[in-house]
C-alpha cells in the first residue's frame, strides 16, 4: 500500500531515462561519424581513381593537353557524379563550368555550383600541374547530404525512444523491487506495532531479495528471542519481587498491633516506602505491557469527545484540589481506532502530571481538533512548561523535569508516550507560550458525528 | 457476614497466616490448604462460606481449581488472590468464575472489604436504590433525602450508589477506581478523594453527611445518617 505514494521511484525512473537517452544519443554521434568516414574513404577512392584515369602516366601532363584529354573523356559534358575543373595558377578557369573557391592541393570539402542556381556540397581532390595550373575533380556527396538531411529526424526519434523505453524499463523496474519491498515494509510496520510474531514472506523471491528476507527473518527471529526472555523476566521479577513484598506488608501490619506509639510511626512509614515501591513497579510492569503491544482488549472505533469530557469530569476536582483549574476547549467530533482502558489511562497521566508538576493558579485547558487526518487532542497550560533541551529527556522512564523530588513514579509520560506509539499515534511536547501544551495525534477515522 | 469458614488456599505459610489471624480477628473462622489438591478435598467435603484462592499453587493451578468448581456448580464467592496484576491476568481471573481480583502485595483493610463485598454480592441490586431516607433516581442523575434533591455529575452517582449498595461496609479506594472508573491502573493523584470531597460537599449541601472516611482502610455510607 505504501510504494504507490513514492515519489522517489518515479525520479528514479526519470533519472534511468535521461541516463538512457544520454547513452543512445553518445552510441549515435558514434555510428555518425563512423558512417562518415566510411563514406568519405569510398569516394576519395573513387576521386583517385578518376585522377590516375587523367594524368595518365607518360602521358604529356601540359594544361593544354589535360583540357584536350578532358574534353575527350567527357565530351564536355558532366556525365557522371564528378566534375572535372581545369584552373590557371591565377585561379581563371581554363576548362569547366563549375562555380567554386579554388580548393587548395589535395583533398577538401567544397561547396560548389554548376549550372543549377543551389550551392552543393562536395568532396575535392586538387593536383598541381608542372605549369602551375591546377585540376580540380569533384563529386557530390549525396550520401553526406542525405546522412544530414536525415539526421535531425533521426536523432529525436532515437531520443524519444531512449527516453521512453529508458524510463518505463526503469519505473517497471522499480515497481517491481518496491512491490517486494511494500513486503517487507508490512511486516516491519507489524513488527513496530509489536506483533513480533511477523516474518517477511519470501514466496517468488531469489537472489539478494531472498538472500535479504532471510537475513531479515533472522534478525527478527533473534529479537523476538531476546524481548521474549525479557518479558518472562519481568514477569517472573513480578512473581518474585511482589511475594517478599507482600510478606513484608503483612509483617509489618502484624507487628503494628504489638508496639508503641514511636514504633508505630515508624512501621506506618516504612509501609509507606513499601507502597510507593509497589506503584513504581506497577507502572513499569504497566509500561512493559503496553510497549509489548500485548494488551488483551480489542481496538475498536473510539469517539474521543466523550472520553475527553469523562476524564475531565473526573479530573476537574483534582486539579482544583491542587489549587489550579481545568477548562474544556473546542471539543470537535472525532472517532480514532484506540483501545479506551489505555486513551483513559493517557489522559488521567496528563492531567495527574498538571495536578502534580504545576504550580497553583495554573489553568489548563483540553481541546480536540482535526488536521488533516489526524485527530489532536490538545492539553495546554501557561505553567512554566518544559525547556526545550529537556523535552526529550523527560519522555524517558524515571525522568521528571529540573525538580526530581516530586511525586509520582517517574513513568507518567514515558507510558503515555507508548500509548501514542500503541496507537500508531505520536506524543509531542510544545511551547505554549508561556506553558506547556501537549499534544496527541492520532491517526483519524472518521470526522464528525459518527452512529457507534 | 458469614458463620460458615473461609477457605484460604495460600501455599506461602507467612502469608496464609497473617490472612488467617486476620480473618480470626474480624470474626471469621478459617480453613487452611496449602495445595490445590488440599482445597480441592475441603471444598468437597463441607461447605466454605467463601475462598480466598491463591492463582500460583505447587500443584494445581488455582484458575483451574476455580474452574473445576465452577464446573461442578459450586457457587461459593471466590476472591483470587495473585502475584500477576497485569490487566489481561485479571480478566483470566474473573472469566475462569473469580468474583473479584486482588493483585499482590495488599492491604488487609482491602481483603476484608472485598471479602465483605463479594459475600453479599447478589444482595443489593436494583434501579432506584434507597438507604434510609436517602434515595437516587438513577433516569435522572439526582440523590433525594425525602423531598429535597440534588443534581450529581456521572462520578457523584455512581460513587454514591456503590457506597450505598454496600451501605455500612468498608469501600476501598482501588474498589472505587476499579468499579466507578474502571480504571485497571493506579492513577497518581488522588482521584477518589477529590471526587469524594465533591460528592460529600454536595449530600452536605442536602443535609446528609453520611459518608464517613476510615483512615488506611477507604469509605463507608452510615445508614444511620441517612435520616431517619
Amino acid at each position: 500500500m505504501t510504494f504507490l505514494a513514492q515519489p522517489r521511484i518515479g525520479r528514479l525512473a526519470g533519472q534511468f531515462g535521461l541516463a538512457f537517452a544520454l547513452a543512445m544519443a553518445g552510441a549515435g554521434a558514434l555510428l555518425y561519424w563512423q558512417a562518415r568516414a566510411q563514406i568519405d574513404d569510398e569516394v576519395e577512392t573513387s576521386l583517385r581513381r578518376e585522377q590516375a584515369r587523367i594524368l595518365v602516366p607518360g602521358a604529356p601532363q601540359d594544361t593544354a593537353s589535360i583540357a584536350r584529354r578532358l574534353s575527350a573523356l567527357t565530351g564536355g559534358r558532366v556525365i557522371s557524379d564528378k566534375g572535372h575543373m581545369l584552373l590557371a595558377a591565377d585561379g581563371r578557369t581554363i576548362w569547366g563550368r563549375i562555380e567554386m573557391a579554388p580548393p587548395p592541393p589535395g583533398f577538401a570539402d567544397v561547396s560548389f555550383r554548376d549550372g543549377r542556381p543551389d550551392w552543393r556540397e562536395g568532396h575535392a581532390l586538387t593536383a598541381r600541374l608542372s605549369d602551375g595550373a591546377r585540376l580540380v575533380i569533384i563529386e557530390h556527396s549525396e550520401a553526406v547530404e542525405n546522412i544530414h538531411a536525415m539526421l535531425p529526424r533521426t536523432a529525436l526519434i532515437l531520443v524519444i525512444i531512449s527516453i521512453v523505453v529508458g524510463s518505463g524499463a526503469a519505473w517497471l523496474f522499480s515497481a517491481l523491487i518496491a512491490q517486494r519491498l511494500a513486503r517487507t515494509m508490512a511486516a516491519a510496520d507489524a513488527l513496530a506495532r509489536g506483533d513480533l510474531s511477523q516474518r517477511i514472506p519470501d514466496a517468488g523471491l531469489d537472489g539478494v531479495f531472498a538472500q535479504q528476507v532471510a537475513g531479515l527473518n533472522r534478525m527478527i527471529e533473534r529479537m523476538a528471542d531476546m524481548v521474549h526472555s525479557q518479558r518472562q523476566f519481568a514477569s517472573h521479577l513480578a512473581h518474585d519481587l511482589r511475594t517478599p513484598l507482600t510478606r513484608l506488608r503483612a509483617l509489618l501490619q502484624a507487628d503494628m498491633a504489638h508496639t508503641d506509639e514511636a514504633g508505630r510511626q515508624l512501621l506506618d512509614r516504612a509501609e509507606r516506602e513499601c507502597r510507593s515501591i509497589i506503584a513504581i513497579f506497577d507502572a513499569l510492569l504497566r509500561l512493559s505491557e503496553i510497549e509489548a503491544g500485548r494488551h488483551p482488549t480489542a481496538m475498536a472505533p473510539l469517539p474521543l469527545a466523550p472520553i475527553i469530557e469523562d476524564v475531565a469530569e473526573t479530573m476537574e476536582p483534582v486539579i482544583a484540589d491542587a489549587g489550579s483549574r481545568l477548562e474544556m476547549g473546542t471539543l470537535f467530533p472525532a472517532t480514532v481506532r484506540g483501545d479506551v482502558g489505555l486513551v483513559h489511562q493517557l489522559l488521567v497521566n496528563l492531567l495527574d502530571n498538571v495536578a502534580l508538576h504545576t504550580p497553583a493558579q495554573t489553568c489548563a485547558t483540553i481541546g480536540l481538533s482535526i488536521a488533516g487526518d489526524e485527530a489532536i487532542i490538545t492539553i495546554a497550560d501557561n505553567g512554566p512548561g518544559i525547556a526545550e533541551a529537556q523535552r526529550d529527556r523527560v519522555m524517558q522512564p524515571f525522568e521528571r523535569g529540573t525538580a526530581s523530588n516530586r511525586p509520582g513514579s517517574g513513568l507518567g509520560l514515558a507510558i503515555a508516550d507508548a500509548i501514542m506509539r500503541f496507537h500508531d499515534g505520536s506524543l509531542e511536547l510544545a511551547d505554549n507560550g508561556p506553558g506547556l501544551a501537549v499534544r496527541l495525534r492520532f491517526p483519524l477515522l472518521t470526522a464528525g458525528m459518527t452512529t457507534f | 457476614m458469614t458463620q460458615k469458614p473461609v477457605l484460604v488456599v495460600e501455599d506461602d505459610p507467612i502469608i496464609a497466616g497473617v490472612i488467617c489471624r486476620n480473618l480470626a480477628a474480624w470474626g471469621h473462622p478459617s480453613l487452611h490448604a496449602l495445595t490445590g489438591r488440599e482445597a480441592l478435598a475441603l471444598e468437597r467435603e463441607g461447605a466454605v462460606g467463601a475462598i480466598i484462592l491463591d492463582r500460583m499453587l505447587p500443584d494445581i493451578g488455582g484458575i483451574e481449581i476455580l474452574s473445576q468448581w465452577r464446573a461442578s456448580g459450586c457457587n461459593t464467592p471466590v476472591l483470587m488472590l495473585s502475584a500477576l496484576g497485569s490487566v489481561q491476568d485479571r480478566v483470566e481471573g474473573l472469566k475462569a468464575g473469580a468474583d473479584d481480583y486482588l493483585t499482590k502485595p495488599f492491604d488487609d483493610a482491602e481483603l476484608e472489604a472485598r471479602l465483605a463485598a463479594i459475600c453479599r454480592r447478589n444482595q443489593r441490586k436494583g434501579d432506584d436504590l434507597a438507604v434510609g431516607r436517602l434515595r437516587l433516581d438513577n433516569a435522572a442523575h439526582r440523590a433525594f433525602l425525602g423531598d429535597a434533591g440534588i443534581d450529581l455529575n456521572r462520578k457523584q452517582f455512581s460513587m454514591l450508589a456503590y457506597l450505598m449498595r454496600h451501605a455500612d461496609r468498608v469501600v476501598t479506594r482501588a474498589m472505587l477506581l476499579e468499579n466507578v472508573w474502571g480504571y485497571a491502573f493506579d492513577p497518581a493523584t488522588n482521584i477518589v478523594e477529590s471526587n469524594l470531597s465533591r460528592l460529600r460537599g454536595r449530600l452536605q449541601a442536602l443535609g446528609c453527611d453520611a459518608v464517613e472516611t476510615l483512615r488506611g482502610e477507604g469509605y463507608v455510607l452510615r445508614s444511620a445518617k441517612c435520616g431517619a
